[in-house]
């Protein structure tokens, strides 16, 4: 007589294996981002309200809650980027191009994109004074 | 180095057990025994009872594919020496599948998700004999040789979360196998396998957990090829749209 064994997964699967612990950590760094996100967009809010608005919602970002939060952000998007780009030989095969190549130029790219991007950032920094 | 290691198999008997159970084995423990073995010694000198599959011995055949401390790993290829300073080990049946009997999983599904993806060779026509054989260059060669390695064990669903969660997903090997057939320079039959990698139940299941390629004991790296095939994928969508507006028929 057949009768097979069949249990359904359970909300705790990924606990016991350091794989699956991983996976879920480069997974859950979206949250962090979501809710900076949302921050970002509050503060574009405030600015829209006019600059005394915008200044009281940075000097409530300088609050060390909001500041370790930040910090969190950041951990989160650089893990979230270099496990990403860890990845990224796997799917880009090029013919005469080792899938390390391929990996450095991606690290190399992402750190002049994120250079560039912050440099417009400070130079466009709406109070002026270049980010103070 | 103790002269014996515990081994805690999960026994499932499905005449009188609602749940497996783990049952205690003490085997002589050398350092050039396997996990295989060692079962094979429990059947022969301890209990007669215990239902495991095995063929080769060599990590050829696939069939020996158990949990060994919560790890998918074939019997054959796993070594107690690596369990020797704890004294002990656990082994139960391949997770995400139907458990039978003891170790041995119903395997009937998997093997209906490697045959839907059509692993077999098409051609537009077919050449006569007297033509030779279909000649491939080594870099051709060389573009799905890897994946082409697979034996078939399974390890890589027990690995996969997304198939324990829902089994409708083709899963590594299947969408492996059809992006090894899709590299492949004789064949044809692309466009056979594309509904399937672009189907719910193909690449897009996928969510790169990326465990599949670390418990692949013939390093064949499922988790490149279903990446890969969500490449194919989204080309073959993006060829499909300008078809379209082409005013050609849906592909």
């Amino acid at each position: 007589m057949r009768k097979p064994w069949r249990p359904a997964q359970r909300w705790n699967w990924w606990v016991h294996n350091p794989a699956y612990r991983r996976y879920l950590l480069r997974e859950a760094t979206a949250l962090p981002l979501f809710v900076y996100t949302l921050v970002l967009v509050s503060g574009l809010y405030r600015y829209t309200q006019g600059q005394l608005a915008f200044t009281r919602w940075l000097e409530a970002m300088q609050a060390p809650g909001w500041l370790a939060f930040h910090a969190l952000a950041v951990a989160a998007s650089v893990l979230h980027a270099v496990t990403w780009i860890e990845l990224v030989p796997k799917l880009l095969v090029v013919p005469g191009i080792s899938g390390l190549t391929i990996k450095r130029g991606h690290q190399v790219a992402a750190l002049i994109g994120s250079a560039v991007v912050l440099g417009a950032a400070l130079a466009s920094w709406p109070l002026g004074g270049g980010g103070s | 180095m103790s002269d014996s290691i515990a081994l805690y198999v999960a026994r499932y008997r499905p005449g009188e057990d609602d749940a497996p159970t783990e049952q205690r084995y003490d085997v002589p423990l050398s350092a050039d025994l396997s996990v295989l073995e060692a079962l094979n010694y429990i059947k022969d000198e301890l209990d007669p009872t215990l239902a495991y599959r095995w063929s080769c011995r060599m990590a050829i055949c696939g069939s020996c594919g158990v949990m060994i401390d919560g790890e998918p790993r074939l019997g054959c290829k796993t070594f107690l020496r690596e369990f020797a300073e704890r004294g002990e080990l656990h082994v139960r049946a391949l997770d995400h599948f139907p458990v039978e009997r003891d170790l041995i999983v119903d395997l009937e599904g998997f093997m209906d998700h490697l045959e839907a993806v059509k692993p077999w060779m098409f051609h537009e026509a077919e050449r006569p004999v007297a033509e030779g054989e279909y000649r491939q260059t080594p870099a051709e060669l060389e573009r799905y040789q890897q994946f082409s390695q697979c034996i078939n064990c399974g390890l890589c669903y027990a690995a996969c979360p997304q198939f324990g969660r829902d089994d409708s997903f083709l899963g590594p090997a299947a969408l492996t196998l059809a992006l090894r057939y899709n590299l492949d320079s004789r064949d044809e039959g692309s466009h056979e396998r594309m509904p399937l990698l672009n189907a719910d139940e193909g690449a897009w299941r996928c969510t790169f957990v990326g465990y599949c390629s670390e418990v692949c004991p013939k390093d064949v790296d499922p988790a490149a090829a279903v990446n890969r095939g969500k490449v194919a994928s989204t080309i073959n969508y993006g060829l499909n749209l300008l078809r379209l507006a082409g005013g050609k028929r849906d592909a």
